[in-house]
């Protein structure tokens, strides 16, 4: 989209919503991505940091 | 399962194994390939049947002859009847072979597995039967690796309940079997695809369509970034391999018939109609590669031998009502689902039915011409549907065998599992060629958190300030109703089909000319909105959203090549 004439923000970013919706469900606990999510997981890291790993 | 059989990692030797009502199978890993073991018959499918005769043990096809001759000391079609009481189960597919007894609530069968001649018959219990047959499948993939098979991954129906579970962990645990995890069998098929070097992790809809002997089970799953969410499950216990081996029996008795007006329905005698059942399936197989098929019995009734073949095209309208119930399985658990077959990415037919071509093509016809249908069929690429599960377990045990068994309890546990998903697609608005605003999805609906994604959108043409805006999305499907023909027409043409038939055919055509029914994104709430200064003409932007597991949302954006961009977050 072009940006509109004279639309400003502070640092170029304005967030005006959060997430309307998300439901507890249950992963197969299957597979190669979910071992690393669970290694993630259990040790609370993020992506960035496991990635350093 | 505390109280289960573990084995140190170091020393583990670790098999996949499908164990099912009808057949069961091995497989290890080689190179991070999985390899489908065949046992010392041949067999990679092995049919999952115990028998006695004069003391000596034989299993699977071997025991499956044994239906013909020894029936009472042959047990099949027990996999189903663990954990679970007597009254619960449904012996229907026992009557040709060893009976199920009441023995205290529990599943027991009577046979003669002894030798001697005067030994009273044994009561053995349907755990007892269960381990004695996976000790013998695990021999063979011991006997095939050359080195004692101490654990395996192994999968079960999504329906299978806690004390059916427990009850196969028992009786694989009395088998000297460590099992590492119990898996989902369409969760498995969808694993043996996934985990191929030339398949690329991907966000899709996956229908496993697992198709087996007395069961058909169909499972739909958000596969996103290679970790799998089972959204809707169906089972059905009617339209199977055995009602179409029901179909082919029910041909072929009413040919010898015919053809020996005075012998008497074979079908009538337990020993004819094992025949016909045995021979029956034999010819359903043969239908699935070739385009004809024998069938043939020795002594079928009275003596009489009976030779006869039948084309696939005719076995395919008799089995027509089989095909259509499939059909409407699938169709309704992608309705339990909440979606519709346009959102469906992949479809994978799994189980030894699976391989009939007729209801491949029948899927391809549901479902839109963008649906993969994994058949070998339909698809050059496609993996023998009977060995998916197997490969799937044996991937997974490949990939955990190094953890001692605490850690795969932990990795498992609901606490892990058990995560948020987005219920609707977040993505950035963006114009398509005629300029209309579509939506771009990034995260699709259904993502498990926490979750990142990064896509590439075109910014407009000529380039310059670009405002990226970070919007939630759905779909929903839009029907065109084909245009209403102008009324004059219509009645120009019910005269002229007065005239001619071949003229009103055509007008029937036309009336039935289908709907369209497309998926469209429709525009939700907006999350943020950012812009990006000189972009240079024909530039694309870099679209990043990571939603954390608290439901808070990072969401930078830059032009491709740029350094540094735009980062926000919102809260949960």
């Amino acid at each position: 989209l072009a940006l509109p004439e004279g639309w400003t923000a502070e640092k170029d970013i304005k967030t005006v919503g959060k997430l309307s919706g998300a439901t507890q469900r249950t992963l197969e606990p299957v597979g190669p991505y979910f071992l690393a999510h669970a290694r993630r997981a259990r040790h609370k890291r993020t992506f960035s940091e496991d990635d350093r790993i | 399962m505390s109280g289960a059989k573990s084995v140190a990692p170091e020393n583990r030797t670790v098999i996949g194994l499908t164990f099912g009502n009808s057949n069961s199978s091995i497989a290890y890993t080689v190179d991070d390939k999985a390899e489908v073991i065949a046992n010392e018959d041949g067999d990679r499918q092995i049919p999952t049947i115990l028998s006695y005769v004069d003391g000596d043990e034989y299993y699977g096809q071997q025991a499956k002859a044994f239906l013909i001759r020894n029936p009472n000391n042959t047990v099949a079609y027990f996999r189903d009847f663990l954990g679970k009481d007597f009254e619960h189960i449904d012996p229907t597919h026992n009557h040709a072979s060893a009976h199920p007894k009441d023995v205290d609530g529990a599943v027991s069968f009577t046979i003669k597995d002894k030798a001697e001649e005067d030994a009273e018959p044994s009561t053995v219990s349907v755990s007892e039967v269960a381990t004695r047959y996976l000790r013998r499948l695990v021999g063979s993939a011991s006997d095939y690796l050359g080195k004692k098979v101490t654990s395996a991954v192994i999968t079960v129906p999504t329906n299978f309940s806690d004390k059916q579970k427990a009850a196969l962990l028992a009786a694989a645990n009395a088998a000297d079997l460590e099992v590492l995890q119990l898996i989902s069998e369409p969760v498995a098929a969808a694993l043996a695809y996934d985990a191929r070097p030339e398949a690329q992790v991907e966000d899709k809809i996956v229908v496993v369509a697992e198709l087996g002997g007395t069961r058909s089970d169909v499972a739909v799953i958000a596969s996103r970034q290679g970790m799998y969410t089972v959204l809707a499950t169906a089972h059905d216990y009617e339209f199977n391999g055995v009602a179409l081996d029901k179909i082919l029996m029910d041909h072929f008795a009413k040919e010898f018939l015919k053809r020996n007006p005075s012998a008497k329905d074979p079908r009538e005698n337990a020993r004819g109609l094992a025949k016909l059942k045995f021979e029956a399936e034999a010819t359903k197989r043969a239908l699935s590669i070739g385009a004809n098929a024998s069938f043939s019995v020795e002594s079928l009734s009275d003596g009489i031998d009976f030779a006869s073949t039948i084309n696939r095209l005719r076995y395919e309208t008799l089995s027509r009502t089989v095909f259509e119930g499939i059909n409407r399985l699938v169709e309704s658990v992608i309705k339990k689902a909440g979606l519709d077959v346009l959102d469906v990415d992949e479809v994978i037919l799994s189980g030894g039915t699976a391989h009939t071509p007729r209801i491949a093509s029948n899927f391809s016809n549901i479902f839109p011409q963008t649906t993969r249908i994994l058949a070998p069929s339909t698809n050059p690429y496609a993996i023998n549907p009977s060995e998916l599960g197997a490969r799937g377990a044996a991937l997974q045990a490949s990939l955990i065998q190094d953890y001692e068994a605490d850690d795969i309890d932990q990795s498992t546990h609901a606490a892990v599992t058990t995560v948020a998903h987005i219920s609707n697609a977040i993505g950035v608005i963006s114009l398509n060629a005629a300029g209309e605003e579509i939506f771009v999805p990034v995260v699709p609906a259904e993502t498990a958190v926490p979750a990142k994604r990064t896509v590439h959108v075109a910014a407009p043409k000529d380039g310059g300030d670009v405002l990226v805006k970070f919007v939630e999305g759905n779909t929903h499907i839009k029907v065109t109703k084909p245009e209403p023909k102008p009324k004059e027409d219509k009645t120009a043409k019910v005269e002229d089909a007065a005239d001619s038939d071949e003229e009103s055919d055509f007008s029937d055509d036309e009336e039935e000319e289908e709907e369209k029914r497309e998926k469209v994104w429709k525009i939700g709430n907006t999350l943020a909105e950012a812009a990006i200064r000189n972009v240079k003409k024909g530039g694309k932007v870099e679209v990043t959203v990571q939603v954390n597991a608290d439901l808070s949302v990072i969401l930078t954006t830059r032009e491709v090549g740029a350094q540094g961009g735009v980062r926000g977050q919102l809260n949960a």
